[in-house]
């Protein structure tokens, strides 16, 4: 018998009593809806816990700490390495820091900013990986800067904090520096001006100081212009006034702009949390040295992963009450076509026929519970992500982050429920199928079954 | 073309334990030769049933062998049953045995349907067979809707539509009144005529013998002369 046959068979079928079809379809799909929807709230919570409380980038990224000695000869990381980090699959963003190598003697209206490094970073990869501001914006011209929020604190002679003053004050302010680089023989400055356009966020680790400058390519490109050196580098010389040939072979042996630079504190951002592991893997097989705070929320993630374990057991005990009804109805069906299955039987129908026929209607109508099932789930879902915290600030003054998600529904969710759902319905329609093909012959023929 | 030897048969009733033992068929060596007509005949609970529902492979025989078209299907399992009548049996029943929610041409198109046949090949089949039976205008009612003798032709059509080498009919006219009768009793021998369709029929009727080229007279199971 064809497949397209047993279908419309089944069909024909299945019209024969339509109530009793969208009673079991009906509680099919809420025993499927319940699943999808009590799963969500694991799926949800964890996603905005993990996701979002932890923070996003924290989660994401990869740090890179150099290459193993025993797979490298070299264990810096060179701009041939970040050009193959943005050609990994699943990877959303490097960044890095690269620092200049002098002191640019900052000033803001005259004031010496007390900063401890300038560094270049690239600002559209920041923006990608999600770099935090706490004011302001990114820069856009190649004069804008941003700034570390701590740049203005004032520090004792033991380095403890002993007062703040609000960074974003200096916001559209604009910083003096100076470039120090030597031409014919002497040490010359090169003045240069920026525009503070942010502050960066408060550093996740409270004991952390953020009194960096963070500037472009473009304004790098601009000192290295003046200084003729790689990351403005500067020639140390052991005496107070060298001689213009010892300037000149220092600066010979400095190394240009043009050469290959190595980078510090890189970071490789994974597109999705899931996608950590596996870049951390492949990173670690091409021999980098990594940590990403994967490696910390195992346990969470483990915890939450039981805990969508025991919300799926529940609601498949849901599935699994709305299966007594396939059973029941299943049963009815074959009592009532008793005689049809006799006479098809009679003719010549193979029993495994038979037991198709009627799997496959209760597959249909697990199929039609799940699908409705679904789609109710995913209104629910959203219901719930838009109502609930409307309730909790109704009743409970209190604010729900704005992009926190009670309930995620991820695809394999979908999936998995439908699947058990399906599985549920044949498992029930079994032992119906099975009397089906047992029915005698004779005693359908004889209309006594 | 079909052939029993030594066959015997006897029902268990009562519970498990209680278990009587009805014997209804006493060794039973008969022969039907392809392209003839056989009429069973015989008086009421002689066995004639039992030995059409033996041939079908409805019930297995308590002993002794059942020999189709040079086959032993004494020890076919239900399956291979299913496949066998498929293959090779028409039925037709007293009580036309047509299913109730599907129309004459669903009836019709059904074994075409078990066997596999794509939809195009069985409209046309179908469509012709019914023509031939004389009812392609009914082909859309069920069979409530129709006649008994209506629904003999539908049941007729049903068990020639895969062209079988064997029609079993038990008490074929059993339900219907002369005129009906005769109209299938001449559909029957052409049939056998003209595609030397083997018949075996069960019937009380005379008229029914006597389109029979051979008669075999059931009494009390055994088989008792010849007509
Ligand atoms: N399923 C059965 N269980 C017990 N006895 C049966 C069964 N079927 C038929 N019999 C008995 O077998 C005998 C022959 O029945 P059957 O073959 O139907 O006779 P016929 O068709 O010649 O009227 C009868 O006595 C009947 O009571
Ligand atoms: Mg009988």
């Amino acid at each position: 018998m064809k497949f397209q046959d047993q279908i419309r068979f089944v069909r024909q079928n299945m019209k024969k009593n339509k109530t009793r079809l969208f009673m079991t379809v009906l509680a099919t799909a809420m025993g499927c809806t319940f699943l999808i929807v009590l799963a969500s709230v694991g799926f949800g919570l964890q996603q905005s816990m993990v996701d979002n409380i932890v923070g996003d980038r924290l989660v994401t990224a990869v740090d890179l700490y150099g290459k193993n000695p025993d797979q490298h000869k070299d264990t810096n990381i060179y701009d041939e390495d970040i050009q193959m980090f943005r050609e990994l699959a699943d990877v959303k963003a490097v960044t890095y820091r690269n620092n200049i190598y002098q002191w640019l003697n900052p000033k803001v209206e005259g004031e010496e900013v007390g900063s401890d490094k300038t560094t270049q970073v690239d600002f559209e990869a920041e923006t990608k990986a999600g770099f935090d501001l706490s004011a302001g914006r990114m820069p856009e011209a190649d004069n804008e800067i941003v700034i570390g929020y701590h740049i203005r604190e004032q520090m004792d002679e033991q380095g403890m904090p002993t007062g703040y003053e609000d960074a974003s004050e200096w916001l559209n302010k604009t910083m003096t520096l100076e470039v120090t680089y030597y031409a014919a023989g002497k040490k010359l400055t090169e003045p240069m001006e920026a525009v503070i356009v942010g502050v960066t966020e408060i550093p996740t680790k409270e004991w952390n100081r953020d009194k960096t400058i963070y500037m472009g390519v473009g304004m790098l490109e601009k000192i290295e212009g003046i200084t003729g050196t790689r990351n403005g580098e500067l020639p140390y010389f052991e005496v107070e006034n060298p001689t213009a040939e010892k300037i000149d072979a220092a600066l010979a042996n400095l190394p240009k702009p043009s050469e290959q630079r190595s980078y510090q504190d890189v970071q490789v951002v994974a597109s999705h949390a899931e996608k950590v592991k596996g870049l951390v893997e492949t990173l670690r097989d091409k021999g980098f040295y990594t940590h990403s705070i994967v490696d910390e929320l195992k346990q969470v993630n483990l915890m939450f992963a039981i805990m969508k374990i025991g919300l799926i057991f529940v609601g498949t005990i849901a599935v699994l009450i709305a299966s007594i009804g396939i059973f029941n109805t299943m049963t009815m069906a074959v009592t009532e076509r008793a005689q049809d299955i006799g006479i098809m039987k009679a003719i010549g129908a193979h029993p495994s026929v038979i037991r198709k026929l009627f799997l496959l209607e209760s597959a249909m109508i697990g199929l039609m519970g799940a699908i409705f099932g679904t789609v109710v789930a995913y209104g629910v879902s959203l219901a719930v992500n838009a109502g609930l915290p409307v309730v909790i600030k109704q009743f409970m003054e209190e604010e729900v982050p704005a992009d926190f998600l009670f309930s995620v529904i991820p695809p394999y969710l979908t999936a998995l429920a439908c699947g058990i759902s399906l599985g549920v319905a044949m498992l029930s329609g079994y032992r119906p199928a099975l009397r089906a093909t047992r029915i005698d012959v004779l005693s359908a023929l004889r209309r006594d079954v | 073309m079909i052939e029993l030897a030594g066959v015997s048969h006897q029902f268990r009733i009562g519970k498990r334990g209680k278990e009587r033992v009805v014997p209804v068929l006493h060794d039973i060596n008969l022969k039907v030769e392809k392209g003839e007509i056989v009429a069973v005949v015989g008086r009421s609970g002689s066995g004639k049933s039992t030995l059409l529902n033996l041939m079908s492979g409805y019930i297995r025989p308590s002993s002794g062998e059942i020999r189709v078209g040079g086959q032993n299907v004494t020890k076919l399992d239900e399956g291979e049953w299913a496949n066998f009548r498929l293959a090779n049996y028409g039925f037709i029943f007293q009580s036309f045995q047509l299913i109730g929610s599907m129309t004459a041409y669903e009836n019709v198109e059904l074994p075409l349907v078990l066997k596999g046949i794509g939809s195009g090949e069985r409209r046309a089949k179908v469509m012709k067979l019914l023509e031939q039976v004389g009812i392609a205008e009914f082909a859309n009612h069920y069979p409530s809707e129709l006649s008994g003798g209506q629904q003999q032709r539908v049941s007729v059509a049903r068990s020639l539509i895969l062209e079988p080498p064997i029609v079993l009919a038990d008490e074929p006219s059993g339900s219907l009144d002369s005129e009906n009768e005769k109209t299938l009793l001449t559909m029957i021998r052409q049939l056998n005529h003209e595609l030397g369709i083997t018949f075996v029929i069960i019937t009380h009727d005379e008229q029914v013998a006597s389109i029979a080229h051979r008669a075999i007279r059931l009494q009390d199971g055994r088989i008792g002369g010849l007509a």
